[in-house]
């Protein structure tokens, strides 16, 4: 109530202001035409006229005619995206016919900084700006996987599930709760996740430094992605209407046949000394074929945009549908878009609106890593059927004795389960400006986005796995809301006095985050007999369950920058902004995010004289950002309320309740601080443009849940802490080179580099050292380093056991036998424990690249994206699987375990029942992740504009590209670029989605 | 002019307005739990934390599943054939990875989970007033009872473990002490509980600790330790003292299935339901009931992560009872492949489909009633009966000299199986203290088996600890040929809590 009541409030004071403000100062002024025109002469159409340090201005016409009013000592600006801005003192004159050179370097692009705009080339800070049309080009779900080696700094990671939201790190792994960045849509706090079209967007910023970010102050930390959504221009409707399929393929793996199968199976039991299985060589399946489909993914988008003299909208639509290269994985959206604009004087108003409904549809997991579908069909033998009638359920899976196997069925997963999630999205913002005076503007904008999220899970009866006990059926649902609400109160002054130029904003924030969520469960539902289907309503069935929660949050904040620029040589950027928390305890829910960022154009110097180098910038800035990314209330400890006990003769049941997860009373907020210097050249005429910064960029007090003590008792996650300080240094490099050869040919070529070393200087707690399953995170090393065995080949004789002995003498694997691995016992004790354990290698890359090549002959073009990265080690969790024996599954083709008849080989002996050569803590299983993949290719053919004129078409065009086609890598895995969510085991490959191969034909036709 | 001004005061006016948030609003509570300072506060507070340590007898690292494995499978009475190797390793001494989960860390930390929150009652329930003072000091005592049975299985297994008397913060890094000190808080607990426990609950309450369970559990300490006096003394008590009102139920089944529970032979009991469908997690309807059986249940009808070692079958077909039959233990005890002929029974409904010598546990199942298992048995675990309390009175009474008096406690419980006294099946053993043990061992597999008593015994009996007795015991059970004299007598504590605590080492040769 108090909110709406803010609202109304701040919406009466806009009238008050408004109707003041109408009546707005007037000078002599006279009216000046002319034609705008390309250095060639060809006219250009809806060039932007302003009157500078004033918002007057209009936009020529179609034929590049324009007329302003304005005083004759006045300056007129002439701008359009793709030329260069010129500025022409108006001296009296009544007619002014310009020419504007195409720009293909930009420098005067604008760019999007938070809360204000900055030119391109006054920026102090690291900013990358990513091409709306390299995004759009690409067929992806989210906006994050389309910025995958077209930024330096930036590293994505996506999968291939249908849905599934691409990871994205920006400089490093700068704390341990989660890499996203923060993103920001037209002004609005959010998440850029999949219900997000990124067909809409016309611009995206990537802020990486602290200077840059810091205007975002607790919530920076890793980054911010600004996303500036499509505006119309000015001029009639345009009607843009694009069509994209693409058939999507996954890799397979090499697996072995059923004899091959068969016989190394046999041979696993011999050597075991087990009785062998009694194998159904009757059937022969393939997991894969039944498993794995090619998909089929398609982007359906049209857009109406135009505008007024002083106003603009655009509508889209759009749907994506990816049905997944596993069944029973679907996704679908559907979204639509308004925006529109409008002045009038000094006041302007605009909104962004966009509503989405997004639904995807998972084989239902069950538990543990059996449900992957990935590791279910390399496990499940060949020699066990899709169906069995025997089985209750009618599925085929594992058997004493014939198949021995805890795999699950996929087949029957995807039949017995069903699980969905959808949600529908509103996503808006309302913005309203005023300018009082050309260096005073004053703006609101009340952001608002809503989301109704449903969840479905349906359980029939029936097995998937071996020796799975009955359960009868059950239907988990959920129903969930979240909602986030914005106010922002900018304020902003902007003056040049001779050369110096000054601007200077002030502002507030206030945004307001609740989930929540109701949902129920029933079980033994009912078959409706006329379908044979069950009823998945929560009416019908037995031992219902409910619960609900809510979560809230609260974040205020003062901001404030300074940008101060001396005669375009010298500039300066100081942010602060201070924010208050309602995550924390009241002691430390306050913390302020300073920066400072400065910047030497070089080039503007009189002393500076070059003939290769046109423009020289270096910079250098320092700041210190938060991170407040934990849960909502993880300060207080709770009274856990959900236990009972039985008692009593009558088996009575009774509640219970206790404190089960302890909680940090003390926690703060995390504090990066973040220094980067950097250079900025545009050489040959700006046709060649590098950028470089190097960074160093401390955490301190990072927010995690490390492991405490189980001798505590605490259960229900470990409590956060601030725990640790983590480093990350880099280094960036980007060059790209454009140039226009002649009027039918011109090329691009760009190139970025990323180097990063990350590095944990300290973790708190006590704690030395933080062991996840192969990895260890421990001070001066990067995280979640590898932390295994090291193996030294196979042993060929018995005289080889017996001489592998210690510095005493000791036979250090006196069980072994020829063709067992050969363990090195690191500290020298006589025999192989966990102490034998070392820091191996790490999950990091040494760097990474991003090659992106393009160019135009005619009305053809051509672009390409290469990506690779270098010097990563990765778990391969496939082969951890098939090459053990000690447990069954099915196994690579080709394989050669040692036999004495094989000695020369570096596969071990294989051995059913026993861990020696299996054990998942060894080197065995790292292997190089290095990889260059070709992201994306593409060709596109642009109807000439005569031939299509005729059917009242502005624009055809038809393109065909690929994606994922060529990996060159030495991984035996399914795809070398993976994400795996926990932060320790980054490089452990175990049952990822790979990425899958896609090739899409496209039309868009423009009118 | 003027008009600027006005239009710039209204500018900061309106601006200023804007940034009054109000600051007060960041004070948010969380609407979905009570905190801790908001709780221990009333009587019923006592009761709701309380009955939490209860519940850590439905948690998969103790009570529910995890515990048996290292109780009964651990000793040379079960084995695992499991296809998860690693769970098997753990069965069979073969630890390698000392962090294994279900083998080790969740029953430490569950132990300690327990542990925890009996510390939280006895910190925090002192300052509540109540209106029934003795409800109050019963609170304490059976939180005290039960931070000493946790206290006593940890000390069994890891032997030198941190003591943790306090309700713990995130920070805590605890003293490791001791078997022996371990056991002296288990005494010192026990003992207090001892003097507030009732003899006997009203029928609301069964399943809470009475002053023979204190003292039944204090006889479980002492006999570890060879204290035999002191755990005659408490021993007495039940027998012939002043809670000496148990007796054998005639059933010897009615001791494994829910249709007699709380019976006149239980001592102590678990109280499992099957009315809550949850997980052994702390999530909303966590379960109330046992897994075991869905674990230990044959290939085909459960995971069959756990079976009995055959020796076992011959063991209870080398004496019959005085009409010349099986002992009809034996049917209750194991399913075995001549189960049906000998007394008539399948195997869950279905005939022998296993190996032919191959046998599994059978109490607890609940064969009796349905043809599968899962996660939800209902079926009360007796931790301590009667019986056993018999067994080990004899023990007590052998060892500290009066062979002769012990006699008729062992008859008492070979009684109801139909078989004859002692004296008169085995004449040779006479007052021979070092046979009469010998006997006893025996005795106590037939009617114990199963149970979970089979660790404690092989500890305390020694039997782990020259290479000599291990070795026979490897001739019934051949894990114990990987049994490591010194070292495998205990547990090896997690290493993630060597590695974290500077106040705890690694237990030896691990």
């Amino acid at each position: 109530m108090r909110t709406k009541l803010r609202f109304e409030f701040k919406l009466s004071v806009f009238l008050i202001f408004f109707t003041l403000s109408l009546q707005s100062m007037q000078a002599q002024n006279s009216e000046i035409t002319g034609t705008v025109t390309t250095t060639e002469g060809k006219p250009i159409p809806f060039v932007n006229v302003i009157l500078k340090g004033t918002s007057t201005g209009t936009s020529a016409d179609m034929d590049g005619n324009y007329a302003i009013s304005a005083p004759a000592d006045g300056t007129l600006v002439f701008s359009y995206i793709g030329y260069a801005t010129r500025e022409i003192a108006i001296n009296g004159q009544t007619e002014i016919n310009v020419n504007l050179a195409e720009d293909l370097a930009a420098l005067d692009e604008v760019v999007v900084v938070g809360y204000g705009t900055q030119q391109k080339k006054d920026l102090t800070s690291a900013v990358s700006v990513v091409d709306s049309e390299q995004i759009s080009k690409r067929q992806t779900t989210t906006v994050a996987e389309s910025l995958q080696g077209l930024a330096s700094g930036v590293n994505v990671r996506g999968g291939g599930q249908p849905g599934q939201e691409a990871r994205i790190e920006i400089r490093g792994l700068k704390n341990l709760q989660g890499s996203n960045p923060l993103y920001v849509i037209d002004g609005l706090v959010t998440t850029a996740n999949r219900d997000f079209n990124p067909n809409d967007i016309e611009s995206i910023q990537i802020l990486k430094d602290a200077a840059a970010a810091a205007i975002y102050g607790s919530r920076a930390a890793n980054g911010v992605i600004i996303i500036t959504t499509k505006k119309g221009k000015q001029g009639p409707l345009k009607v843009t209407v694009s069509s994209k399929m693409s058939i999507t393929d996954i890799p397979r793996y090499d697996l072995a046949s059923q004899e091959e199968f068969v016989r190394l199976n046999n041979m696993a039991y011999d050597n075991g000394g087990v009785p062998r299985q009694e194998l159904d060589l009757s059937v022969n399946t393939d997991w894969q074929e039944e498993v794995f489909r090619t998909g089929l993914i398609q982007d359906q988008n049209v857009s109406f945009s135009g505008g007024g003299e002083n106003s603009s909208y655009f509508i889209s639509g759009n749907y994506f549908g990816n049905k997944g290269t596993v069944i029973s994985t679907d996704f679908d959206r559907i979204s639509f878009r308004v925006n529109s604009s409008g002045e009038k004087g000094i006041f302007s108003i605009g909104e962004n609106l966009a509503l989405s409904n997004a639904k995807t549809d998972e084989i239902g997991g069950s538990d543990g890593f059996r449900g992957n579908p990935f590791f279910d069909v390399v496990r499940l033998f060949p020699t066990i059927p899709v169906y069995d009638e025997d089985n209750p359920g009618g599925y085929g899976y594992g058997k004493s004795g014939v198949a021995n196997v805890f795999a699950a069925n996929p087949v029957a997963l995807a039949n017995l389960i069903d699980q969905e999630s959808e949600n529908f999205r509103i996503r808006g913002n309302v913005w309203a400006e005023i300018d009082p005076f050309p260096w005073l503007n004053y703006r609101f904008n009340f952001g608002y986005e809503t989301s109704f999220d449903e969840y479905l899970y349906l359980r029939r009866e029936g097995n998937w796995t071996l020796n799975q006990p009955y359960e009868p059926s059950f239907t988990n649902q959920n129903r969930a809301q979240s909602e986030t609400i914005l106010f922002e109160n900018t304020l902003t002054f902007k003056k040049e006095f001779g050369k110096h130029n000054l601007s200077l904003l002030v502002g507030t924030t206030y945004q307001k985050n609740k989930y929540e969520q109701i949902n129920g469960l029933k079980r033994n539902l009912l078959i409706n007999p006329n379908t044979g289907e069950y009823f998945d309503v929560l009416d019908l069935g037995d031992q219902a369950q409910v619960g609900g929660f809510r979560n809230e949050s609260l974040l205020l904040s003062y901001l404030g920058r300074l940008e101060y620029n001396f005669d375009d040589r010298y500039l300066l950027n100081a942010v602060l902004r201070r924010d208050g928390s309602s995550r924390f305890s009241d002691a430390n829910k306050w913390s302020n995010f300073p920066s400072v960022s400065l910047g030497w154009r070089l080039s503007n110097e009189s002393f500076f004289n070059s003939e290769t180098i046109s423009d020289l910038k270096l910079r250098a800035s320092y700041g210190e950002l938060g991170s407040g990314n934990i849960g909502n209330y993880e300060y207080q400890g709770f009274i856990n309320t959900f236990g009972a006990i039985v008692l009593g003769d009558g088996q009575t049941l009774y509640p219970s309740a206790t404190q089960v997860r302890l909680a940090n009373s003390e926690l703060r907020w995390e504090t990066l601080k973040q220094t980067n210097i950097g250079f900025d050249m545009g050489l040959l005429d700006n046709k060649l443009q590098l950028t470089g910064d190097y960074f160093i960029a401390k955490t301190e007090d990072v927010l995690f849940g490390f492991p405490i003590l189980l001798s505590t008792g605490n259960d229900g996650g470990n409590p956060i802490s601030n725990a640790a300080t983590v480093e990350n240094r880099g280094f960036e490099l980007s060059a790209s080179y454009t140039e226009q050869v002649n009027d039918d040919f011109n090329f691009n070529a760009s190139v970025n580099f990323t180097r990063l070393r990350n590095e944990l200087v300290s973790l708190g707690n006590g704690l030395n050292e933080s062991i996840q399953g192969n990895t260890i995170t421990k001070s001066g090393e990067p995280v979640g380093m590898w932390y295994v065995l090291q193996t030294d080949g196979l042993f060929q004789s018995q005289e080889e056991i017996n001489n592998y002995t210690n510095s005493e003498g000791d036979v250090i694997q006196p069980n072994a036998l020829p063709g067992d691995i050969r363990f090195k016992d690191v500290n020298d004790d006589g025999q192989i424990t966990n102490a034998d354990k070392t820091v191996v290698s790490s999950p990091w890359p040494d760097f990474e690249m991003g090659f992106n090549a393009s160019a135009e002959y005619k009305n053809f073009d051509f672009s390409m994206n290469w990506i690779g990265s270098f010097g990563a080690e990765i778990y391969n969790g496939f082969r951890s699987v098939v090459d053990r024996f000690d447990d069954d599954s099915n196994y690579r083709a080709g394989i050669q375990p040692w036999t004495p008849e094989n000695p020369n080989t570096d596969f071990p002996r294989i051995v059913r029942g026993t861990t020696l050569n299996s054990r998942g803590d060894s080197d065995r299983w790292l292997e190089d992740g290095s990889f260059i993949r070709l992201k994306y290719v593409g060709i596109g053919y642009n109807i000439p504009e005569s031939a299509i004129k005729s059917i009242g078409f502005d624009k055809a065009r038809i393109s065909l590209s690929a994606q994922n086609i060529i990996t060159i890598t030495d991984y035996q895995g399914l795809d070398p670029e993976f994400s795996n969510p926990n932060i320790f085991q980054r490089g452990v490959d175990f049952g990822s989605y790979p990425n899958v191969q896609n090739y899409s034909l496209g039309v868009e036709i423009g009118f | 002019m003027m008009k600027k001004i006005v239009l710039i005061t209204a500018m900061i006016g309106i601006f200023l307005s804007f940034s009054s948030c109000n600051e007060e609003e960041l004070n948010l509570d969380n609407p979905n739990a009570l905190t801790t300072d908001q709780f221990w506060v009333t009587p019923n507070d006592a009761e709701l934390g309380l009955n939490s340590i209860y519940a850590m007898f439905y948690k998969d690292g103790l009570w529910s599943r995890w515990l048996y494995f290292r109780l009964d499978l651990t000793s040379d009475e079960g084995f695992s054939q499991s296809p998860w190797v690693e769970l098997a390793d753990w069965t069979r001494f073969n630890y390698i990875n000392y962090n294994f989960w279900e083998g080790n860390a969740v029953t430490w930390r569950d132990s300690y989970k327990a542990i925890f929150r009996a510390n939280q009652v006895l910190a925090y329930v002192p300052d509540i007033e109540f209106s029934d003072s003795n409800r109050k000091q019963q609170i304490l005592a059976e939180a005290k009872f039960l931070r000493a049975l946790h206290y006593y299985y940890a000390g069994l297994l890891w032997e030198n473990i941190p003591m943790v008397l306090e309700p713990s913060t995130p920070s805590d890094l605890p003293q490791q002490v001791s078997q022996e000190e371990v056991f002296a808080q288990v005494e010192q607990d026990l003992n207090e509980a001892f003097a507030d426990l009732p003899l006997q609950w009203d029928a609301q309450n069964t399943g809470r600790p009475t002053k023979g369970a204190a003292k039944a559990m204090l006889a479980k300490v002492y006999m570890q330790q060879r204290r035999w006096e002191e755990a005659k003394t408490a021993l007495d008590f039940l027998v012939v003292g002043e809670g000496a009102n148990y007796s054998l139920v005639d059933n010897y089944k009615d001791n494994f299935t829910d249709l007699n529970e709380n019976n006149a032979e239980s001592v102590f009991e678990i109280q499992f339901g099957d009315q809550r469908r949850g997980g052994t997690d702390e999530g909303p309807n966590a379960a109330v009931s046992s897994t075991r059986a869905q674990f230990f249940a044959p290939r085909g009808i459960g995971w069959s992560d756990g079976q009995a070692r055959f020796w076992l079958v011959d063991a209870f077909k080398q004496e019959s009872t005085v009409d010349g039959e099986i002992d009809p233990r034996l049917q209750h005890s194991l399913f075995y492949p001549s189960l049906f002929e000998d007394f008539g029974d399948k195997t869950y409904g279905r005939d022998w489909e296993w190996g032919e010598d191959e046998a599994w546990f059978r109490k607890g199942a609940r064969d009796y009633k349905r043809d599968n298992e899962d996660y939800y048995s209902e079926v009360n675990w007796r931790m301590i009966r009667y019986a056993d309390i018999l067994l080990r009175y004899a023990e007590v009474l052998n060892e500290l000299g009066m062979t002769a008096d012990a006699y008729q406690y062992v008859d008492m419980v070979r009684a109801r199986a139909n078989m004859a006294p002692l004296a008169e099946a085995y004449p040779e053993i006479g007052n021979n203290a070092d046979a009469f043990l010998d006997r006893l061992k025996i005795e106590r597999v037939l009617e114990l088996s199963g149970e979970s008593v089979r660790w404690e015994d092989l500890k305390r009996w020694g039997d782990l600890e020259s290479q000599e007795t291990v070795d026979e015991i490897a001739q019934r059970d051949p894990d114990f040929n990987n049994f490591e004299v010194g070292k495998n007598i205990r547990l090896p504590i997690p290493q993630v809590e060597v590695e974290n605590n500077p106040n705890l080492e690694q237990n030896p040769q691990y």
